[in-house]
């Protein structure tokens, strides 16, 4: 009896340890695969914005002690400014639309339509990325080119990088703000909780001296729960850093070619690795694959880093801030 | 004078009163703006997607296998539900087992705590590097080709840390006291696992289930380069692909022929469907828990 204990305690250790599992195989396999890029290109895969597979039907030659075909070039900085421009706007949208919402829900929303509102805001997590990626084609992109960008490019041009040529509504302006649809769910209930979880008497003494909703509110999520409010913010930057399908539909999916403003198409790591890993399977010699591989390995380091900042940020609690002021 | 003198100063604190009045109902208008225009932008893209699905259904679609500019979808229908069925087939089991083990009071606690660090961090993992993972090492490495398997895999990699931490809390939500009840009667821990945890939790496992089934049938960018895609039925496990509905809407929707939008349309209206009510029933379930 004790032995068959033992053997399904050890058994549900064994499973306990599954995703540890998966996610080190992750990063090894992949890393692994990127190997002969970095011996290919070294440093030089984040210098430059150029990325070139090279003439896959000649004869590869050998650069650095490893085979690759002739005049190939792989360079991450078209795709990394990209997922961070992106995601950037994804959040300057999305932040303030979820602070104002929970603002709403929490303050000035009657109770009994709160939870309601709450799960409808939720719904937006629900729907899938392709989805949005339609929409985007279909409704975003022609409203964008037709009507806000050309206003935006003759009053807003004042501002660096509005002024310029309108190509199509595909670029950075319609990847950021289907990404902050996809993220202002996550920020928003991240916010919400944590207003929730404030103890009623620290909410009814700001309003017994006299603090207006606004104040309470304000006072509440930027500095009371302070930590959660940052933390869902970067988990919600996390999972922007990440997306891939929408952002493959609405960016213009371009490559070797800078940006010059805020309606230029534009192109991130994870697009990247979705539009370019079937050509890359033409390469005999394997280092397309190796480069895609390599962007896989930046994109998860970058992502990985802010969700785990953001996860110990929000985790401190939202006792923090409210001691130190 | 003293009159004059309170009398200016009521005049200042009703300024600042009002001036602090003013600032709180422009955020009260500008919240109530903010959360209309979201609900209004929620709302569109829904009847956007379903009315344009609705008006371009037609039978044969449903009926018959297709290649996203043609045919049906038929395929892709029955393939999205077999890639699901076998993500979750790979990760119910360590979902349920691991959150035993991470609930067990007996467990270590530091491995416990890393042991959740770790499902936590595997679900900000990019699914397009998910993917790939699943084509270099299980497409690839051991040769299963484009398939269910791998497909399958690649979902259960991204639904098994979201099933480990709903089942987990709902393990949790069981009264300690009945649990140390059966334990001080002297039961093993199979038995409190499968007399008190499995059957209290059933509830919560099946919302949860519902729940990670619905964000797997939304899935593509995991699925592209594992699951492959499959003009007809998937023949077997290994080497043969399988379509997949996100697929068609991603295809379609870039392919040049009013009839591949249609299916690309009328695929993206049978996942929001699906999905959608998958959470609706998922919730209700929790919600009665």
């Amino acid at each position: 009896m004790k032995a068959t204990n033992r053997i399904f305690n050890f058994f549900t250790f064994l499973m306990a340890i599954v995703p540890a599992v998966a996610l080190i195989s992750i990063f090894v396999f992949v890393f692994q695969e990127s190997l002969p890029l970095w011996k290919f290109s070294g440093l030089s895969f984040f210098t430059t914005y150029l990325w070139n597979p090279g003439f896959q039907y000649q004869q590869p030659i050998i650069v650095h002690g490893i085979l690759a075909p002739p005049g190939a070039q792989f360079g991450l900085d078209l795709f990394l400014l990209g997922t961070l421009s992106t995601s950037a706007l994804a959040i300057l949208i999305a932040f303030p639309i979820s602070f104002l919402i929970t603002l709403n829900v929490e303050l000035y929303l009657p109770a009994r339509i709160k939870k309601f509102m709450v799960s409808m805001i939720e719904l937006f997590a629900g729907i899938p990325s392709v989805v949005y990626g339609l929409w985007g084609i279909i409704v975003l992109e022609p409203i964008l080119f037709r009507n806000v960008e050309p206003w935006m490019a003759q009053h807003l041009s004042f501002i660096p990088g509005l002024k310029g040529e309108i190509y199509s509504g595909a670029g950075l302006i319609a990847s950021g703000i289907i990404l902050s649809f996809m993220i202002i769910p996550i920020v928003t209930s991240v916010i919400v909780n944590s207003f929730d979880s404030v103890p009623k008497e620290v909410k009814e003494g700001l309003f017994s001296l006299g603090a207006t909703k606004w104040e309470v509110g304000k006072y509440l999520t930027t500095r009371y729960s302070r930590a959660s409010t940052v933390g869902g913010t970067l988990l919600g930057l996390g999972r922007a850093l990440g997306e891939t399908m929408a952002v493959l539909m609405v960016s213009g999916a371009v490559t070797n070619i800078l940006p010059t403003s805020f309606y230029s198409a534009t192109n991130t790591m994870s697009a990247a690795i979705a539009s370019l890993l079937d050509s890359a399977l033409t390469d005999s010699t394997r280092m397309d694959l190796a480069a895609l591989a390599a962007l896989g390995v930046v994109l998860m380091a970058i992502s990985l880093t802010v969700s785990l900042i953001g996860r110990k940020i929000a985790g401190r609690g939202s006792l923090r801030g409210y001691e130190g002021d | 004078m003293t009159s004059s003198y309170t009398g200016n100063r009521r005049e200042i604190q009703w300024k600042k009163i009002g001036s602090r009045k003013l600032k709180d109902t422009i955020a009260k208008g500008l919240s109530y703006v903010v959360l209309g225009m979201m609900v209004v932008i929620l709302v569109s893209i829904f009847i956007y997607i379903l009315d344009s699905g609705a008006s371009h259904i037609t039978l044969t679609m449903l009926i018959t296998p297709g290649n996203t500019a043609t045919g049906g979808i038929l395929n892709a229908i029955v393939g999205t539900w077999e890639l699901v069925g076998m993500g979750l087939l790979f990760s119910l089991p360590p979902s349920v087992l691991g959150a035993l083990y991470v609930v067990n009071g007996r467990s270590n606690g530091t491995l416990s705590l890393v042991a959740r660090l770790f499902t936590d961090v595997l679900t900000s993992v990019p699914s397009i590097v998910i993917g790939l993972f699943a084509f270099i090492v299980l497409v690839q490495r051991l040769d299963m080709g484009y398939s269910l398997i791998a497909g399958g895999l690649a979902l259960a990699v991204m639904m098994l840390p979201y099933l480990m931490r709903i089942i987990e809390i709902s393990f949790r939500n069981i009264p300690k006291e009945q649990i140390e009840n059966a334990y001080a009667l002297g039961a093993d821990d199979i038995r409190v696992a499968s007399r008190i945890y499995l059957p209290q939790a059933k509830v919560g496992m099946l919302s949860g289930i519902l729940l990670a089934v619905s964000i797997a049938a939304g899935e593509t960018a995991q699925l592209l380069y594992s699951a492959g895609w499959n003009n007809n039925y998937a023949t077997g496990f290994t080497h043969s692909g399988v379509g997949y509905l996100t697929y068609v809407v991603w295809n379609g929707i870039n392919y040049p022929t009013t009839y591949s939008h249609y299916l690309a349309f009328v695929s993206a209206m049978i996942l929001i469907l699906s999905v959608t009510g998958l959470i609706a029933i998922s919730k209700y379930i929790g919600r009665r828990q």
